[in-house]
């Protein structure tokens, strides 16, 4: 299939793999490419180096293009962007912010840049900035989540603006895939779906809490500080609530939040980890590469041909 | 008078009360968001025929009057 995404970055299938932070790095994200796909590479809230290294181990495993996304409320935000320019990486993509001011130099670079945008007005303004395509992600996405669904947000965007637009949250199989290219998408970007992936790095636990979530495992935390995120329920989940209830200050909330990633991925604690995942965890039940899934992903889509 | 449209673009696109908006406003009181300023900068660069740099930390109303200002007189 050639639409105007796989004309963009030069990729089989319009499927992206979206950046969770721990989570993808540079194995995951090659793996994806390899299988067709757009791999990225998680900025998070690394340092520069750590991507460098993560840059430099997918460019061994891999000749495809891949991305990086680049966290706009990460302290090492510059030092990434300093990274990816020198490495040179295929496209980025940005979230949590307003990346306007970087575009012409990642564009210099020739880095295409396809910022996830939550609202109308944003996909508008990163259009007119010159934005190559923009990820159009509702709120049923994993981790850091914005104001509107999918379902709401991506028509409109589509209608907005001219570029290609990518539909992300809450997807998971060929009919999730559909939707979103009747919505308009050109191309889709999935997370969840694939952390139970074999070339993923989360901890087993990790996985087998996605594979066997049932539909309303997933939660959404911190509402109240401004930046709601969701996530798998467990202890620490209830411990946030609780505090929340209880009037707990920003502090305090943060105070529990801090280091559960790296407890989640890496560790696997049950009880400690922030298991971050989309609203779609209990559609996940596939284990499996990068390969596999993307096959099952696509093969029986009326949008995307699988060959 | 550049406050009193700004104002009003305020009162259009949020649904805010002409009473709720001085010059003193910031926008966090207000409630406006990212996302609303977003949106807001988009149709204050239509009304006043101007473009508004990304580096523009726009915390208040008076940071947006003035800013407006001075553009328009570039």
């Amino acid at each position: 299939m050639e639409n105007r995404i796989c004309q963009l970055l030069g990729i089989k299938y319009p499927v992206f793999q979206g950046a969770m932070a721990w989570v993808s790095d540079g194995k995951l994200a090659a793996a994806v490419s390899e299988a067709g796909g757009l791999g990225i590479i998680a900025g998070g809230n690394a340092e520069g180096e750590i991507i460098r290294k993560e840059i430099q181990e997918a460019k061994k495993l891999t000749e495809k293009p891949f991305g990086v996304n680049i966290m706009l409320l990460s302290p090492h935000k510059e030092e990434v962007i300093k990274v990816v320019l020198e490495e040179k990486v295929a496209c980025v993509t940005t979230g949590a912010g307003n990346p306007g001011k970087y575009i012409e130099a990642f564009h210099e670079a020739g880095i295409k840049v396809i910022p996830v945008v939550p609202s109308v007005a944003l996909a508008k303004k990163m259009e007119r900035l010159g934005a190559d395509a923009v990820i159009a992600e509702g709120n049923e996405a994993g981790g850091h989540i914005g104001k509107l669904s999918t379902m709401v947000l991506l028509p409109q965007v589509s209608d907005a603006v001219s570029i290609p637009v990518i539909g992300a949250g809450g997807i998971a199989d060929h009919r999730g895939v559909d939707a979103a290219f009747t919505l308009g998408a050109e191309g889709v970007q999935l997370g969840t779906y694939f952390i139970p992936a074999e070339e993923c790095r989360a901890h087993e636990n990790y996985k087998n809490l996605v594979l066997e979530a049932s539909d309303i495992d997933v939660t959404v935390t911190g509402r109240f500080t401004g930046h709601p995120v969701q996530v798998l329920r467990n202890k620490l989940t209830r411990k946030l609530d609780a505090l929340e209830k209880s009037g707990g200050s920003m502090e305090e909330f943060e105070a529990l939040g801090r280091g559960s990633l790296y407890q989640s991925v890496i560790l696997g604690d049950l009880e400690k980890g922030s298991f971050m995942s989309g609203q779609i965890a209990g559609l996940v039940t596939r284990k499996g590469t990068c390969s596999e899934l993307i096959e099952a992903l696509l093969t029986d889509s009326r949008y995307i041909s699988y060959k | 008078m550049i406050f009193e449209k700004v104002k009003a673009v305020l009162v259009e696109e949020l649904t805010l009360g002409e009473d709720e908006i001085t010059m003193e406003s910031n926008f966090e009181e207000l409630g406006i968001d990212s996302l609303d300023l977003v949106e807001l900068v988009m149709k204050l660069e239509e009304e006043f025929d101007i473009t508004i740099e990304e580096s523009e930390e726009l915390k208040t109303i008076k940071d947006v009057v003035e800013y407006i200002s001075s553009a328009k007189e570039a």
